[in-house]
């Protein structure tokens, strides 16, 4: 089926007035056909009847766990931004010294205390 | 036996399958499989989370089949199911990976593009696909419907648990959002 005859099926779907139940199956034809990957059924008798339990426990657990590195990593760029932002604007610069929130005399504070001079 | 149950309406599936029979059941995941896969394929794309919502839909119903009082139809009930566990997931999928920029949802079937042959097959399928993925979910969900399921207005209103009249204007503001769109691919 080509692209063009496609794109009227769909706009054909979207119109009210129109019959869709033979549509899915012109679709089907034209190899827009959807089924899930091989041992899908085995896979859900093995959640319901089979051990495989605690893999499932596994997997949910793994997503969520995933799912929370995200949220944490998110907040983390968040808080580093919002304070490279702040020290830029409180010191007016990025460097070494003033992420450490020391003034540009330090060095010689430094040379002072140590040297006496 | 497992033959058998080729032929057995759903009403005889349910019941073995509530009677523990997982060949019952088994039959009711062979029967709907595609029809599930239609739905969440269509809204979540053929990903990874859409194999396991479609797990998730017929560990659901295998869950809730003592609570089937038959009111509706069985293709209906687990359509029901698919529909809020995809959009659940369409949910929680936005919030997390929004910010990522992250389209899992119009990744294409690994085992179609692998085929040359079927260059044209494809072709149709990614039109779909895109025109699918380019839609708001709430829009999306009811062109799946009518597009790959089928359904009538008012079916689609039943099963979304929706008035028809918010199914049609949801349809027709799908169509001029699909309109620029279709042009575009």
């Amino acid at each position: 089926m080509k692209p063009s005859e496609i794109k009227k099926l769909i706009t054909g779907a979207l119109d009210e007035r129109n019959d869709t139940e033979e549509i899915p199956a012109i679709l089907e034809d034209a190899g827009v056909s959807y089924d899930f990957r091989e041992g899908f059924a085995e896979k859900i008798a093995d959640r319901l009847f089979g051990s495989v339990l605690t893999l499932k426990r596994d997997t949910e657990f793994k997503r969520n766990l995933n799912y929370a590195f995200y949220r944490i990593a998110i907040t983390g760029v968040a808080a580093i931004i919002i304070l490279m932002i702040s020290i830029f604007i409180m010191q007016d610069s990025f460097s070494f010294n003033s992420f450490l929130g020391l003034g540009d005399s330090y060095d010689e504070s430094i040379v002072y205390l140590i040297t006496g001079n | 036996m497992k033959e058998s149950y080729r032929l057995a309406g759903d009403d005889v599936l349910i019941k073995a399958s509530l009677d523990g029979d997982k060949l019952a059941f088994g039959e009711i995941v062979n029967r709907y499989r595609r029809m599930v896969a239609r739905t969440v394929k269509g809204m979540l794309g053929d990903s990874v989370y859409a194999e396991d919502i479609g797990q998730e839909v017929f560990v659901n119903l295998y869950n809730s089949l003592s609570g089937f009082r038959g009111e509706a139809k069985l293709s209906t009930y687990i359509q029901r199911i698919a529909v809020n566990l995809t959009l659940n997931e369409i949910k929680r999928r936005k919030r997390f990976f929004s910010m990522f920029s992250h389209k899992g949802g119009d990744e294409l079937s690994e085992y179609e593009i692998a085929d040359p042959e079927n260059e044209e097959k494809r072709e149709a399928k990614e039109i779909v696909n895109k025109a699918l993925m380019s839609l708001d979910p709430k829009f999306r969900i009811i062109v799946a419907m009518r597009m790959l399921q089928g359904y009538s207005t008012k079916e689609t209103a039943e099963i979304l648990d929706l008035p028809l009249g918010t199914v049609l204007s949801r349809l027709s503001r799908a169509q001029e959002q699909l309109k620029e769109k279709l042009k575009k691919l």
